[in-house]
C-alpha cells in the first residue's frame, strides 16, 4: 500500500512540474504572451436563433499582463457565447497568445502547451513507475520514431506533386509496422511472422473495401463530407483507414503469434491443427474488445457535430449520412480487418511453426 | 445497393464464421453500443445533465464491452470493476484538461463544414468535448483490463505452484506486452484519423506555436493521451486487483464455472 502511495506521489509531482514548466516557457515564443489577471463581465445578452435555441452572449473585459516580450498591462475585450462553440470564456490565470490587429492587441488563442506537457508527463511518469525503464524505453522509442516517420510522410505528401497519396501512405503503413515490431519484439522470427500476418490481413481488409465500393459505385458513402480536405478525399480516406486498421491488426496478430510461440516453446512437436485451433481461440477472445476500441474512437469524435446538426433542425438520417458516415465506414472496415486477421495469423503461424518441425524431423 | 450495408453484412458473416457464437455476441455488442451512443446524444440534446448522462452511459458501454466478451465470470467481474474505476479517473483528467486547455468546439479551420449552421445552440461544447474524451477511452480501457485479467488468470490456472512473487513477475511481463500493443493501436488510430488536419496545418505553414497550442490538434492529442493513460491505469489496477484476490483467496480464485 505504502509503495502505491509513493508511486502516486511521484506521478503527481512530475505532472505538476511539467505543467509549471509549460507555464514558464513563454520566453520561447516569438509572439507576445500574456496572463489574465482580472476578468470583468460588462454585458450579457440572451439570444435566440432561428431554431429556438436559447443562448447568451457575454462580453468580458480582460486585464492581461504581458509576460514575455514586455511587462505592459493591456486591456482586451472578449465576446463569447455561453455554449462556446467557437468562442472561449477566459478566466483569471489563463495564459494567452496575443496578436496585434489594427494596432490593438487581441487574444489569439489560449496557451495549451502546459496542459499537453502535463498529460505527456503523466503518461511517461506512470509508465516508468509501473514497469522497468529498459522495457518501456523501446516502446517509447518506437512511438517517437513512428511519429517522425509519419511527419516525413506528411511533408512528402504536401510537397511532392507526383507521389500518389494512397501509395505513399500504404508504404508508410508498412514502414511503421516494421519499425514498431522491430523495436518491441526485436529481430526475431516472432516479429517477422507478426509483420507478415499484419500486412496480409490489412491488405485483405482494404481490398475488400475497395471491391465493395467499386461494385456498389460507392453508394451511400460520402467522401465529400471529410473535414479539412486540401486534396481529393477518397485516397486520403483509404490512407486513414489503412493506418487505423494496421494498428489494430498488429495488436491482435502480435497477441496471437505470442500465444502460439508460447505453445511451441512448451512442446514443439504439434500438428498444424493444434496451432491453428489455439490461434483461433486466442483471436476469438480478443476480437470483441478490440473492435470496440476503434469503434469508440471513431464514433465519439462525431458527437459534438451530431448535436450541433440536431439543434439546427436536421433529421437523423441526414446526420448519419453527413456526419457519421465515414466514421461508421471506418469502424466497419477496421472490424473486418480485425476479424480476418484471426484466421490469417493463426493459419500463417501454424503453417510456419509446423514447417520448422518437419524440417527438423527430416534432418534427424 | 448501399456499400456500408454490404460491408456490415460481410462483417456479420465473417464474425459468424470466425467467431461462431462469440462472434454473434461481438456483433450484438457493437450494435448495442451504437444504440447507447445514440441514446447519449439524444439525452444530451434534450438538455439532461451531461455529467450524469455520460456517467450512466459510460458504465453501460463498459458493461456491454466486457460482459459480452468471452471469459470466466470472475475475470469479467474484476475487469468491470477495474474499468469503472479507471474511467472515473480518466473522466477527472478529462475535466482538468478541458478546464486548463479549453479545447471545446471549433475554430476558423472548420468554417467550411459549419457554413449555414447556427452555433448558438445553448448546449455547452465544453461538456461535449469532455464526453468525446471519456467515450474515446472506454474501448481501450475495457480491452486492457480484460486482457490483463484473463491472462493472469490463465497463468494462475496453468501453474498450480505459483507464488505471489512469481505471479507479480509474470504480471509485469504480460502488462508491458499489452501496454506496448494497445498503445500502438491508439497511436496508429490517431495518426490515421488526423492525416487531413496535419496536411492542412503543414500546407498553410502553421508556426510551431500554432501546432502546440492549436485547439483542434491539442484536442486530438489530449484524447489520445487520455486513452493511453487509461490503458496504463487499467493494466496497473487489474494487476493489483488480481494479485490481491489471489493473496486473499488463494487457488479458490479459480472456483467458478465459465460463463
Amino acid at each position: 500500500m505504502k509503495k502505491q502511495v509513493k508511486r502516486l506521489a511521484i506521478i503527481v509531482t512530475v505532472t505538476v512540474v511539467a505543467f509549471l514548466i509549460g507555464r514558464w516557457d513563454s520566453a520561447l515564443y516569438p509572439g507576445p504572451v500574456g496572463e489574465i489577471t482580472r476578468v470583468h463581465q460588462t454585458q450579457s445578452q440572451d439570444t435566440t436563433d432561428e431554431f429556438n435555441n436559447q443562448d447568451s452572449q457575454i462580453t468580458q473585459k480582460l486585464t492581461v499582463k504581458m509576460i514575455n516580450r514586455s511587462d505592459h498591462v493591456i486591456h482586451v475585450e472578449n465576446d463569447y457565447m455561453n455554449s462556446q462553440a467557437m468562442t472561449t470564456k477566459f478566466k483569471v490565470g489563463d495564459q494567452v497568445l496575443l496578436k496585434k490587429q489594427n494596432g490593438e492587441f487581441q487574444v489569439d488563442t489560449i496557451k495549451r502547451d502546459s496542459t499537453l506537457l502535463a498529460l505527456i508527463a503523466f503518461f511517461l511518469a506512470s509508465t516508468f513507475v509501473y514497469v522497468r525503464f529498459t522495457k518501456m524505453s523501446f516502446l517509447l522509442l518506437s512511438l517517437v520514431v513512428n511519429a517522425a516517420i509519419f511527419a516525413g510522410a506528411i511533408l512528402i505528401d504536401v510537397h511532392s506533386k507526383i507521389m500518389p497519396v494512397f501509395l505513399l501512405f500504404a508504404l508508410l503503413a508498412i514502414i511503421l509496422a516494421i519499425v514498431s515490431l522491430r523495436l518491441v519484439l526485436g529481430r526475431t522470427k516472432q516479429a517477422r511472422i507478426t509483420l507478415l500476418s499484419t500486412i496480409i490481413a490489412t491488405a485483405l481488409a482494404m481490398g475488400i473495401m475497395a471491391l465493395v465500393l467499386k461494385m456498389t459505385g460507392s453508394a451511400g458513402v460520402h467522401f465529400e463530407t471529410m473535414s479539412f480536405v486540401t486534396q481529393v478525399p477518397t485516397p486520403i480516406f483509404y490512407a486513414q483507414a489503412t493506418i487505423g486498421v494496421l494498428g489494430a491488426v498488429m495488436d491482435e496478430s502480435a497477441d496471437i503469434v505470442a500465444g502460439l510461440f508460447g505453445l511451441h516453446r512448451e512442446s514443439p512437436h504439434r500438428p498444424f491443427r493444434d496451432y491453428r485451433d489455439a490461434g483461433l481461440s486466442v483471436g476469438r477472445e480478443i476480437l470483441g474488445t478490440l473492435t470496440n476500441v476503434l469503434f469508440m474512437i471513431f464514433i465519439a469524435e462525431t458527437i459534438p457535430m451530431v448535436v450541433l446538426m440536431l439543434r439546427n433542425g436536421n433529421n437523423w438520417s441526414y446526420i448519419t449520412d453527413q456526419v457519421m458516415n465515414l466514421g461508421i465506414l471506418q469502424t466497419v472496415v477496421s472490424a473486418i480487418g480485425i476479424v480476418w486477421a484471426v484466421p490469417v495469423t493463426a493459419g500463417i503461424t501454424a503453417a510456419l511453426l509446423r514447417h520448422r518441425d518437419e524440417e527438423e524431423e527430416a534432418r534427424l | 445497393m448501399n456499400a456500408i450495408f454490404v460491408l456490415v453484412a460481410l462483417l456479420f458473416l465473417s464474425l459468424l464464421i470466425v467467431g461462431g457464437q462469440q462472434g454473434l455476441k461481438t456483433f450484438f455488442g457493437l450494435m448495442l453500443n451504437f444504440i447507447l451512443i445514440f441514446a447519449l446524444i439524444v439525452l444530451v440534446n434534450l438538455g439532461f445533465n451531461a455529467y450524469i448522462v455520460t456517467a450512466v452511459i459510460a458504465v453501460m458501454i463498459l458493461s456491454v464491452a466486457i460482459y459480452l466478451s468471452a471469459g470466466r465470470g470472475k475475470v469479467l467481474a474484476l475487469a468491470w470493476k477495474t474499468s469503472v474505476v479507471v474511467t472515473t479517473i480518466v473522466a477527472l483528467l478529462a475535466f482538468l484538461t478541458q478546464y486548463f486547455a479549453q479545447i471545446q468546439g471549433y475554430t476558423l479551420e472548420n468554417s467550411d463544414e459549419l457554413e449555414g449552421l447556427s452555433l448558438n445552440i445553448g448546449i455547452s461544447f465544453s461538456h461535449l468535448v469532455m464526453i468525446v474524451m471519456v467515450i474515446s477511452a472506454l474501448g481501450a480501457i475495457a480491452e486492457a483490463s480484460m486482457a490483463v485479467t484473463s491472462d493472469l488468470f490463465e497463468v494462475i490456472e496453468r501453474s498450480p505452484e505459483i507464488t505471489k512473487d512469481s505471479l507479480a513477475a509474470h504480471a509485469e511481463t504480460i502488462g508491458s506486452q499489452i501496454l506496448g500493443t494497445a498503445v500502438n493501436t491508439l497511436f496508429f488510430g490517431m495518426l490515421g484519423a488526423n492525416i487531413p488536419l496535419l496536411v492542412w496545418y503543414v500546407r498553410l505553414h502553421y508556426s510551431v506555436a500554432e501546432f502546440v497550442n492549436g485547439k483542434l490538434l491539442v484536442m486530438e492529442v489530449a484524447t489520445m493521451l487520455l486513452g493511453m493513460i487509461g490503458i496504463l491505469l487499467s493494466i496497473w489496477l487489474s494487476t493489483t486487483m488480481v494479485e490481491r484476490t489471489y493473496r486473499k483467496e488463494g487457488r479458490k480464485i479459480l472456483d467458478e464455472s465459465d460463463l
